[in-house]
């Protein structure tokens, strides 16, 4: 059985599982990155192509300046640390998102230069979605088709879709958000369509390899029951 | 030196991309045979005159090399007018320069003398990189490399008659030169004890002083070496250079291993163009990277994968840090381009200088230019030259500093204004703000959270979309409040405190 070409992970609950332990938010956010690497790692193996994670909204912005700063110093530390790895694993790293001004210029930089390095890896596709916000991907792409004057007769589904930024992605088959939510908060609109969708209970810092696989194990079950005519099982529940 | 001279015109149609010369200034190496040379024009006691009062080498090396480098390439472009209109940029330039050294003797930078033997201890140098590297050339191409940079010369003079018009009778002149022509100059000296033990880091590790102050310490010391090492035999002696034992291996081991790495490395990463853009991101894509574009990628992936890897500066480093810096620092880092502690009027002709070659200005706008500095000279020389020695030390400065935002320096404000608003429209475009500064927009943030720290924006970060342009009066403020000391500026750092 072949894994789900796209996975996408909102990774939620890095301030509540600092909380739990009464450690300060930032804590969480620390715990949070072995849980990414994890996860890449993961999903190379089980032959993902495309996996993309949503580290920051553009609705974060709204939280404290202190937890930014942080947000940022943290972002910029992991992605140097890992850069040399991710190229040397033959992973494409690229950035969805990232407009904002108030992303400090160092950060900006090191993400470009990730992208640089890494543009032609042929293994997986690795989407960081950092101050993303799915609405503004659409309105961009709506922007661009008025820009280029395209007639209204012409635009479809396809042709929209090539004006969204990255648009080679395909669509997403699988979204996991950790912590139980059940919100989708804006990610990946347009991709997630037709998006399979798990809600561990899990917080982001604990979720692991296995989870993960788990998660892959569900989305299959799912697929395979979505085939059966007879006894078509309504779709409302997490894996877990 | 002919009485003939027309038999020994130097042909113009020499120069151009398919040159010796081209190949040269695009080889990393030659970089060697150029600081070299540079001593040996530093022996001048004309050059070495006019080095000392009037170049910002010892405090702006690494400009001042990627400059030159520029200057040269161009002089070399397949296009006649870009050479001429760079050898006349070059001519105005020189002629600003002139005075009297300490011992009274008068030096111009217009000497045909002096511009000879620059010329003479470039092609020397080059000749002797190639015969220490184990590769000396045959006659022919030494004859072709002579006759190229005589034809060097005559683009800046308007003729070759002032170096010997043949290969054979260039070396009884350049020995005699060095007998007779050269001294121990007080330029030579900073050259080989100084400039390499203060060194200023080359932008790329500006936020790493201690790890560049410790590369320095080791390095230094070996690079002095080695250049004593490779100078002329009878200039070491005239000058009383001793020599360290094992000084000549060394030389011979660097030359040979170098010319060993351009020919076994790619040859993208033995190219100067890679090497300055990996230095300084900001001229990445400057004049002279036209590369193709498979070795540009490279070259950017290289850089990324440089960038990536070089540790992580102190959260305050020089562009992002504080916006406001104190008085002293901002005499040092802008004001003081000579780094000699004093500012006088060799200092601001130097930013004159560096703004009119950022700009490619014509020769009208050049001299608007260097008056309005003149004039802002002259005003700070009568408001803070308080013991009248004709410079500002740097107690003077930072005993009346607030002075300094005067109606002078706001002419020289507008002047830059209308020089960099090159269409005329009363705003400085996104385009414009580059051509001056190299660096895009600064990014206004909406909310006014430290919004200074982010002013601070190198290039190929974003634009606002679409409106960004700067009036003049928000210009005039900026400017302002860079030159009063008040506020760091990415962009004015980049134009006039970058090392």
């Amino acid at each position: 059985m072949s894994a789900p070409l796209h996975v996408a992970c909102v990774m939620d609950g890095n301030g509540r599982w600092a909380e739990q332990r009464h450690l300060p938010r930032t804590a969480g956010h620390r715990a949070a990155e072995s849980a990414v690497i994890d996860v890449i790692e993961a999903s190379r193996t089980a032959g993902v192509r495309w996996l993309s994670l949503y580290a920051f909204s553009t609705e974060n912005w709204r939280r404290p300046d202190d937890e930014i700063d942080f947000l940022m110093g943290l972002v910029r530390r992991t992605l140097r640390k890992h850069a040399l790895s991710m190229c040397a694993r033959g992973i494409r790293c690229r950035f969805l998102g990232v407009s904002d001004p108030r992303i400090p210029v160092g950060l900006a930089r090191d993400m470009a230069d990730l992208m640089e390095l890494t543009r032609d890896n042929s293994g997986m596709t690795l989407t960081i979605a950092f101050d993303h916000g799915g609405r503004r991907d659409i309105v961009e792409a709506a922007r661009a088709l008025i820009r280029e004057r395209v007639p209204a007769d012409e635009v479809d589904e396809r042709s929209f879709a090539a004006h969204l930024p990255c648009p080679d992605t395909p669509d997403v088959d699988l979204v996991i958000r950790t912590s139980g939510e059940q919100r989708i908060s804006n990610f990946m609109l347009w991709q997630v369509a037709y998006a399979e969708w798990v809600f561990p209970e899990m917080l982001w810092p604990d979720f692991r390899a296995e989870h993960f696989l788990e998660c892959l194990r569900a989305y299959r079950k799912r697929e395979r029951r979505f085939g059966d005519v007879r006894s078509p099982t309504p779709m409302v529940k997490g894996s877990r | 030196m002919t009485a003939d001279a027309t038999a020994t015109d130097p042909d113009l149609s020499l120069l151009g991309p398919g040159s010796m010369l081209h190949g040269y200034c695009h080889e990393v190496r030659w970089g060697m045979a150029v600081v070299r040379a540079t001593v040996l024009e530093a022996a001048h006691p004309q050059i070495g005159a006019a080095l000392v009062e009037n170049s910002t080498f010892v405090a702006h090396p690494w400009r001042r090399v990627f400059n030159t480098l520029g200057s040269v390439q161009r002089i070399l472009d397949a296009d006649p007018e870009v050479r001429d209109r760079e050898a006349d940029r070059l001519n105005r330039m020189h002629h600003r320069i002139s005075g009297t050294d300490e011992h009274g003797r008068s030096y111009s930078a217009m000497d045909p003398d002096a511009r000879a033997w620059v010329v003479a201890s470039l092609f020397e140098s080059t000749v002797e990189l190639n015969r220490m590297s184990g590769l000396s050339m045959n006659g022919p191409a030494m004859e072709r490399l002579y006759a190229e940079f005589r034809a060097f010369l005559s683009v800046l003079e308007g003729d070759a008659d002032h170096l010997p018009a043949t290969s054979a009778e260039f070396w009884p002149y350049f020995d005699d030169m060095i007998v007779r022509g050269l001294e121990n100059t007080e330029a030579m000296r900073i050259i080989l004890f100084e400039l390499f033990g203060r060194m200023p880091a080359p932008p790329l590790l500006r936020g790493h002083p201690a790890f560049w102050a410790a590369s320095r310490v080791m390095a230094g010391p070996v690079i002095a070496e080695f250049l004593k090492a490779s100078l002329p035999d009878a200039l070491r002696r005239r000058a009383g250079l001793g020599e360290t034992p094992g000084s000549q291996i060394l030389a011979r081991g660097v030359y040979l291993g170098t010319g060993v790495a351009s020919r076994l490395l790619p040859p993208a990463w033995t190219r100067t163009d890679t090497v300055v853009g990996l230095l300084d991101p900001t001229r990445a894509d400057g004049p002279g990277g036209q590369l193709l574009t498979t070795l540009r990628r490279q070259q950017a992936r290289a850089a990324a994968l440089l960038r990536l890897l070089t540790p992580l500066a102190s959260e305050r480093s020089a562009s992002e840090g504080s916006a406001a810096r104190s008085a002293e620092r901002f005499f040092a880092e802008v004001l003081d381009q000579t780094g000699d502690g004093y500012v006088s009027w060799p200092d601001l002709a130097a930013m004159a200088r560096e703004v009119a070659s950022r700009l490619d200005l014509d020769a009208d706008a050049e001299e608007r230019l260097f008056d309005a500095f003149a004039a802002w000279w002259r005003e700070l020389a009568s408001a803070l030259d308080a013991d009248r020695d004709g410079r500002v030390s740097r107690e003077e400065y930072a005993g009346a500093a607030s002075s300094l935002a005067s109606p002078a320096l706001v002419a020289v404000a507008e002047v830059l204004f209308d020089t960099a608003d090159t269409d005329g429209d009363q705003t400085i475009s996104a385009e414009e703000y580059k051509a001056l500064f190299r660096t895009a927009f600064p990014r206004t943030p909406p909310a006014p959270r430290d919004g200074a720290a982010h002013d601070a924006t190198p290039a190929g970060a974003g634009v606002r979309n679409g409106d960004a342009s700067y009036s003049r009066s928000r210009f005039i403020r900026e400017f302002l409040d860079f030159m009063a000391g008040r506020r760091a500026s990415a962009g004015y750092d980049s134009l006039l405190s970058q090392p």
